[in-house]
């Protein structure tokens, strides 16, 4: 059953040397005209860790997901996945080296079922093109019926519920349905790396430890590497192997989760400025 | 089920039976006699008669005569086929009346109208204005009788192999007492015809009638069989779900389940395709059927069109022939458009590459241009590859003006696009080294296919050109929609960034989308070359392109029947309506001449684009899915309001300078 579940995720070769790494962020900057949303950051993601990434409201973490998948270009800096730099690549190649995500906003195709959305996902997988299309020789047809039957067993990753509504527009699911689909949307192109979005958010604290618990899933059975964006220290303090963490686009600490909560430097920026200079007047 | 009982059955069915016997036979003996007695039905049969027994008698060849004997055949056997189908799916809720009503206005009411305007698009053309007066009196009288659809699934039933028998002798038995009806009423009227002319009857004919009486039934009998057949392949099968439930465990889940757990809209798009239904008319069970008798109509259409509507056959054949390229553009559009969701205004810049291509090569011009003498009689050979050829030259310069103005945001593709019209025109006419400037070409070959005559006093040889053009163009356009290019297109058109975070390259997945669009319009193009003769710069005005626009709106953006529906409604519309306006108006006595009088150089031809401007106008405001909808659209263009409307098309490709100063990802 493992071993059908890493296949899923396409990761045969996971246990390669767990000290190297797999996502590497060095000195990536990013300039909006005279706005710095993210300065000289430098993350390090090994494979099969989960790292997350916190920090206040506005502190660049979801441009810093933008620039790793290419939709943002870094102004300076490199980002680079095994070794080989992903500065320029468009989004859908950076898909073909291994890396897709979610977003905080769930960005699913409306007005397709759950399972066409995750036949989408499937697209750098499949061959089929212009010719394949239009006569459909058997190879094509054995490939699309593989695809059908992967995307089912990828929703089976989430349980009975999603098997059920597999017909169904997205459009008309529940909120905590349409980002477990957005996952499996993800999932579906076989990564090495996952960027997760804010996956808990709006959701309640049931809702909450359920995609705890699939996340975990994600790295434990499909053997991948998840960097995510999260709100909710509860989550963040849970799951996470390392923590990094931003503020105003800069990173301001990082390391293991009981370092990151005890850092002077962190706290200040979720609480504000005024209790260092509160301490600053003290001393 | 004993045969005795069965046997029993077949001539007492019981009084739930009954009932639904009397629903449909009436529903459909009905229209079927108007064909056959009002219309021109039984003088079709009586003519491949006497032209098999006594060629002599008729002025028809043998081939007609066979050609029209299939029809007959499949049409009579389809409809006799389809009562079995709907006695067997129909749940029995919905009423008599309301099926009775239903079956006036959309099946009695346009066979009525074509029979007495003896013009089918007219008829059909009446139909249109008169359908949307029914639906909106239909709306209100169930809004005062506070009616309440069913629910989709409320009937939704697993079959086992008892009801399957149940349900197959329920179709042979509607297929039997249908024959027998029809039989009866087919006597009565030979009977009548017979005492007021008897000599009008010869022996073969009063043989048939006896055949016929004794025949109908039978035959009844074994296609409503056929019938039920296709009713029982889409039920929820009793065995099926039971696997689906033991499979459970593995991550299967049951049909039945599925469907159970959908949403009210998907589950009544799901209910559609099931038997037991509570609409079986509307069933795709059903059109099957329906299509079958479209297919034969289309196919054996030039031998039935001198009985049906008399005299001037070529001057209408002639006229759907050019109808169809109008349907092979609109396809074609429908695939950048529809599909891709990319606003194309210059589509006639193709098809004129398309026309010239065939224009260029396939006529006197070649030699003028390359100085190769060439053989007139081999030439024409050409016309086959060169639909190709042209097509994939009209796909080549999509791609090659693709390539830079793809990454344009929506509105300025539009107007690029609608440069491409403009300029591809005048480039042709400036050329005119080549291609002869004002004056056009003349003199273009017809295709040659040996013992085929192409010239235009027979319209027929191109008539079925245009048929199998169509025909490999809506399977292409099938194709591609269920495919992973067609879920790459639809993906771009709902949320490009998710798209391309999908894995989709925008830039190559739009080419696509252009280059196919672009090759339909070549093969347009060749065709209308062929077929007109000549080629010049007036065919393609750059108004044209939103008149292809407006074709493909009209008709269901994305819906293959819905733009093929909206292409013949538009080229109507086009050649008859305004048409008629003008030779209307010209009447001194009418009150539109005054108009006329008012405005110098006043034509309703001239204000062409006037008109379909109102009339995209008016669809976009009541009907903005089009005439026949695909469900996608519907759904896109209904849904509540308060859900917010995310952005689809881009600005700019992601990555570059423009796109990060306009858009925050989050």
């Amino acid at each position: 059953m493992n071993a059908n579940r890493t296949e899923l995720a396409g990761n045969p070769d996971a246990m390669k040397s767990a000290s190297d790494p797999l996502l590497e962020l060095s000195a990536v900057t990013k300039q909006f005209g005279g706005l710095t949303a993210v300065e000289k950051v430098d993350l390090v993601v090994r494979p099969r860790e989960i790292v997350s990434v916190i920090g206040p409201n506005g502190a660049g973490k979801t441009t810093v997901f933008n620039l790793i998948t290419g939709i943002y270009r870094p102004t300076s800096g490199n980002i680079s996945l095994e070794g080989k730099s992903l500065v320029g690549l468009n989004p859908d190649q950076v898909v073909m080296r291994g890396i897709t995500r979610t977003f905080q906003n769930i960005r699913l195709f409306n007005n397709m079922t759950v399972l066409e959305n995750i036949l989408v996902g499937q697209h750098t997988r499949l061959k089929a093109g212009l010719l394949g299309s239009l006569f459909r020789p058997p190879h094509v047809l054995r490939e699309e019926e593989e695809a059908r039957k992967r995307a089912v067993d990828l929703l089976g990753f989430f349980g009975t519920a999603l098997l059920e509504r597999q017909e169904e527009y997205v459009v008309n699911l529940s909120y905590a349905d349409r980002r477990r689909v957005e996952i499996a949307r993800a999932l579906a192109a076989s990564p090495k790396l996952l960027l997760l979005d804010e996956p808990t958010a709006g959701m309640n604290e049931a809702e909450t430890l359920e995609a705890v618990k699939y996340v975990r899933r994600l790295r434990d059975e499909l053997g991948l590497t998840i960097l995510l964006i999260e709100h909710k220290l509860t989550v963040t303090m849970g799951i996470s192997d390392r923590i990094a963490v931003l503020d105003y686009g800069r990173k301001i600490a990082e390391g293991l989760p009981e370092q990151v909560r005890r850092d002077e430097k962190v706290i200040a920026a979720y609480l504000g400025k005024a209790t260092t200079s509160d301490q600053g007047a003290a001393e | 089920m004993s045969s005795i009982s069965t046997g029993a059955r077949l001539l007492l069915p019981d009084r739930d039976l009954r009932w639904l016997l009397l629903k449909w036979i009436v529903a459909l003996v009905v229209p079927l006699s108007v064909f056959t007695f009002v219309w021109s039905g039984e003088e079709i049969v009586n003519n491949v008669l006497l032209g098999i027994f006594l060629p002599q008698s008729t002025q028809f060849t043998t081939s007609t005569v066979i050609q029209a004997g299939i029809f007959i055949l499949l049409f009579y056997a389809t409809v006799m086929a389809l009562i079995g189908y709907l006695v067997a799916a129909d749940t029995g809720y919905r009423g008599i009346v309301e099926l009775w009503i239903d079956v006036l206005v959309f099946v009695i009411v346009p066979l009525l109208l074509i029979i007495i305007t003896n013009n089918l698009l007219i008829g059909l053309a009446l139909c249109a204005i008169i359908w949307p007066l029914y639906f909106l009196l239909r709306k209100y009288v169930r809004k005062l009788r506070h009616y309440v659809p069913p629910l989709p699934l409320e009937s939704l039933q697993v079959i086992d192999a008892e009801k399957r028998a149940l349900l197959m002798s329920k179709a042979a038995i509607g297929g039997f007492w249908f024959g027998m009806t029809f039989s009866v009423i087919s006597l009565i009227a030979d009977i009548v015809f017979y005492i007021s002319d008897p000599n009008s009857f010869p022996l073969v004919l009063l043989a048939w009638v006896v055949v016929r009486t004794l025949l109908l039934p039978v035959a009844g009998y074994f296609l409503g069989r056929l019938g039920g057949i296709v009713a029982l392949r889409r039920t929820l099968n009793a065995k099926a779900e039971e696997n689906g439930v033991a499979k459970k465990t593995n991550g299967r889940v049951s049909k039945r389940r599925q469907l159970q757990s959908l949403s009210a809209s998907r589950a009544k798009e799901e209910a559609k395709d099931l038997v037991p239904n509570d609409l079986p008319l509307r069933s795709t069970g059903a059109q099957r059927f329906y299509l079958t008798i479209l297919v034969a109509f289309v196919l054996f259409y030039p031998v039935l069109d001198p009985i049906l509507f008399g005299s001037g056959t070529n001057g209408r054949l002639s006229g759907y022939g050019d109808a169809g390229f109008y349907v092979i553009l609109a396809l074609g559009l429908n695939i950048v458009v529809g599909f891709a969701g990319l606003l194309d205004l210059g589509y006639v810049a193709f098809f004129a590459i398309g026309s010239y291509a065939w224009g260029l090569v396939g006529s006197t011009q070649f030699t003028v241009v390359t100085r190769i003498v060439v053989n007139p009689q081999i030439w024409p050979w050409f016309f086959w590859p060169m639909i190709i050829v042209a097509a994939l030259i009209a796909a080549f310069w999509a791609v090659v003006f693709g390539v830079p103005t793809l990454r344009l945001r929506g509105d300025y593709l539009a107007i690029v696009t609608l440069g491409f019209g403009e300029i591809i025109p005048i480039f042709f006419l400036e050329l005119d080294k080549y291609t002869n400037g004002t004056n056009g070409i003349v003199g273009v070959y017809s295709p040659y296919f040996p013992g085929i005559d192409w010239h235009s006093y027979t319209p027929i040889p191109y008539y079925y050109l245009i048929l199998a053009l169509i025909a490999l163009s809506i399977f292409a356009n099938v194709r591609l929609r269920d495919s992973r290019l067609g879920r790459a297109w639809v993906a771009i058109r709902e949320d490009e960034i998710a798209a391309s975070s999908s894995g989709i390259n925008l830039a190559n997945t739009k080419l696509l989308a252009f280059g196919a669009g672009a090759f339909f319009s070549g093969v347009a193009g060749v065709y209308h070359a062929a077929k007109l003769g000549t080629v010049s710069p007036d065919n393609f005005n750059s108004a044209d392109s939103i008149i292809y626009l407006a074709m493909v709106v009209i008709g269901g953006l994305g819906s293959i029947p819905g733009v093929i529906v909206g292409a013949l409604a538009v080229y109507s519309i086009n050649l008859f309506v305004l048409a008629q306006l003008d030779t209307i108006a010209s009447d001194p006595n009418n009150i539109l001449h005054t108009v006329q009088q008012l405005i110098p150089g006043f034509t309703f031809g001239s204000i062409r684009n006037l008109i379909f401007g109102i009339i995209l106008v008016a669809v976009m405001i009541f009907r903005p899915e089009g005439l026949i909808p695909s469900a996608r659209r519907r759904r896109e263009l209904h849904r509540a309001e308060g859900e917010a409307a995310e952005v689809g098309s881009l600005d700019a490709p992601p990555g570059s300078a423009v796109f990060e100063s306009e858009v925050r990802v989050e």
